[in-house]
């Protein structure tokens, strides 16, 4: 019987890629992809983005990266340690929770990719990949940025948010251990809002625990009432300030991976939103562990007068590499959490997640996010990847937010672990 | 109670019958928010699907999902099917349509979904016609009703991996 499949994102899904080369990968120039040429995002992109390209809203500046000098965004240390843990993990078939194979229970402390090799047959593949992609994340071992969340419909920006993060891992740092973790975390945040006024010092900490089971510990404080109180881990489906961004857009996916059922749905290329193909360089401050990196803003559509496509779109400072990718669905079984089916495009090497399509519990499809990203490296000692913008649409109301487009952001390989505390959220407004 | 009581009670109880009856539904009508397919999984035998580009038969088998020739269906596209179909919650947009149905999608080029128990019996025939204008949904309506309900795109998602998932026509049983 002949195969029935017609629909890109299914294309894309189905391990088509054996049929589908990059339109114009192959060459090495950057070309730009728009409504006149849009056929040839057919096998590039998610349906629902293609859509928006067709109808001239959305456009891309295509730059195909050599894949060795994509790779090499990440240190030599990091990937020599991920060859160093070649059969040294499998996986806890509940949970999807990482084992040590010598041991049979979690290991001490990973750096690297854990699982080196992917394979297709094996059962446990999309948790092997969503690990990965854990990994890949906390490499850098900690920093933080300020940043916007920007709620823009066809008419423009219709609200902002101005806030920050700062965020610290125990586990995948290039760094090395840290000794010191009577809490046994995986890793730890504080985020709090600066403006409007109205919601400065909204903050919230998360603590996220290096077990198979527990959920994340998430505290929320409202300065009006002066209480921080313990919030459901499943919050982080629950749209930010009321835009169309959820806190599980961070990455594309900022839950523990035990957190979902994951299965591969085949592989394909998409085009990988980031801010540019090389690495940042970043520069000493005072501190000896802190490091500043500089990083041009991205304008959007409704900054900038007489610009093309949505308003939402990005207009300067992004552009798209041709990657290959696994396509996973994840699917969580918390009834407190607000997805149904998610689709998730996650990078074959490097293991980011460049897109999202989001099914509400009802099984309408609502919203797609696309997730882009920075590198910092100075030398082969030490790398860290970023997400540095959502752009987030809610197809089913037409409208979008922006979050991310920090200018600066810091790195820093050594946080006091004692601020990522109740204290720390509850004085942020002293 | 006397005789008078008792044939007086029997004739309230007929014209509340009566009322029930002439004012009520007629025949049975379906909680429109109930998934399409109201049995388990595990009850279905047979799942066709027919659209203008082809025609898709897979059949339960001991060994699990194959097509008509008897070759494996080499991924559980059929079970996260059937799983989608207990599950989504459509929602019914008119009741009776006094539209065209070709406006909704339906007729000969719509996609027809048919699933059965082992038996052969019907659990489900549902016409699925084209998106609504924000693609997140399809319009459907089930066999022998003119009620047209929109279906969550999770529905095309897993119609797209069952027809991506068959077996090649080449392959051996």
């Amino acid at each position: 019987m002949r195969k029935l499949t017609r629909r890109p994102w299914m294309a894309l899904a189905m391990a088509l890629a054996l049929a589908t080369g990059p339109a114009r990968g192959a060459e090495d120039t950057p070309w730009i992809l728009d409504a006149n040429n849009w056929q040839e995002g057919k096998d590039l992109l998610p349906e629902p983005v293609l859509k928006r390209l067709q109808a001239g809203e959305y456009w891309f500046k295509v730059v195909p990266v050599d894949p060795a000098a994509f790779r090499s965004n990440y240190a030599k240390k990091f990937w020599d340690a991920t060859a160093a843990n070649a059969g040294k993990y499998d996986l806890d078939e509940k949970t999807c929770g990482l084992r040590d194979k010598a041991t049979g229970k979690i290991p001490d402390f990973v750096v690297g990719l854990p699982f080196p090799t992917i394979d297709r047959s094996d059962p446990l593949v999309a948790c092997k990949i969503a690990q990965n992609f854990a990994f890949a994340g906390n490499q850098g071992g900690g920093g933080g940025a300020t940043f916007t969340l920007n709620g823009v419909d066809t008419g423009g920006q219709f609200r902002r948010v101005k806030a920050f993060l700062h965020a610290m891992s125990y586990q995948g740092r290039l760094d090395g251990k840290i000794e010191n973790n009577p809490d046994n975390l995986a890793a730890q945040a504080v985020g709090a809002a600066i403006e409007p006024i109205d919601v400065e010092g909204v903050s919230t900490l998360t603590k996220r625990y290096w077990d198979w089971e527990s959920q994340d510990a998430i505290w929320a404080y409202v300065p009006s009432t002066r209480r921080a109180r313990r919030v459901n881990a499943a919050s982080r489906s629950d749209p930010v300030a009321g835009l169309d961004i959820f806190s599980d857009d961070l990455n594309c996916y900022a839950g523990k991976i035990e957190y979902y059922k994951w299965k591969l749905l085949g592989e394909g290329q998409v085009l990988a939103p980031v801010l540019r193909p090389q690495p940042f360089p970043f520069s000493p401050t005072s501190s000896p562990s802190r490091f500043n990196v500089e990083i041009p803003y991205m304008t959007a559509g409704y900054e900038k007068p007489g610009s093309k496509g949505a308003p939402w779109w990005i207009q300067e400072n992004l552009v798209f590499v041709p990657r290959p990718v696994w396509i996973l669905e994840g699917q969580s079984e918390d009834p407190y959490y607000n997805f149904g089916k998610v689709v998730m495009f996650f990078d074959k090497e490097i293991y980011r997640i460049y897109w999202k399509l989001v099914h509400n519990r009802a099984g309408e499809y609502f919203y797609t996010a696309a997730c882009g990203y920075h590198f910092v490296k100075n030398d082969e000692q030490y790398s860290a990847v970023y997400p540095n913008l959502v752009i987030g649409v809610n197809d089913k109301t037409n409208r979008a937010a922006l979050g991310g487009r920090y200018q600066t952001s810091f790195v820093e390989r050594n946080w006091d672990p004692n601020y990522f505390s109740l204290r720390t959220l509850t004085r942020l407004t002293d | 109670m006397t005789w008078r009581g008792t044939t007086r009670l029997l004739l309230l109880l007929v014209l509340l019958a009566s009322t029930v009856w002439l004012l009520g539904p007629r025949g049975e009508r379906r909680d429109p928010a109930a998934p399409p397919l109201l049995t388990t999984p595990e009850q279905v035998g047979r799942i066709e699907l027919e659209e203008p580009a082809g025609r898709l038969v897979v059949l339960r088998s001991p060994e699990g999902w194959r097509d008509p020739e008897g070759r494996p269906w080499h991924s559980d596209a059929p079970d996260d099917l059937l799983r989608a179909l207990g599950t989504l919650r459509p929602a019914a947009l008119e009741a009776d349509s006094d539209r065209p149905l070709e406006e909704w999608g339906f007729g000969p080029t719509a996609t027809r979904l048919h699933v059965l128990d082992a038996t052969g019996q019907d659990l489900l025939v549902l016409e699925i016609g084209r998106r609504n204008p924000a693609w997140t949904a399809r319009y459907a309506r089930r066999a022998g009703t003119r009620e047209v309900l929109l279906v969550g795109a999770a529905l095309e998602w897993e119609l797209d991996k069952l027809r991506a998932s068959a077996p090649p026509p080449n392959a051996d049983p």
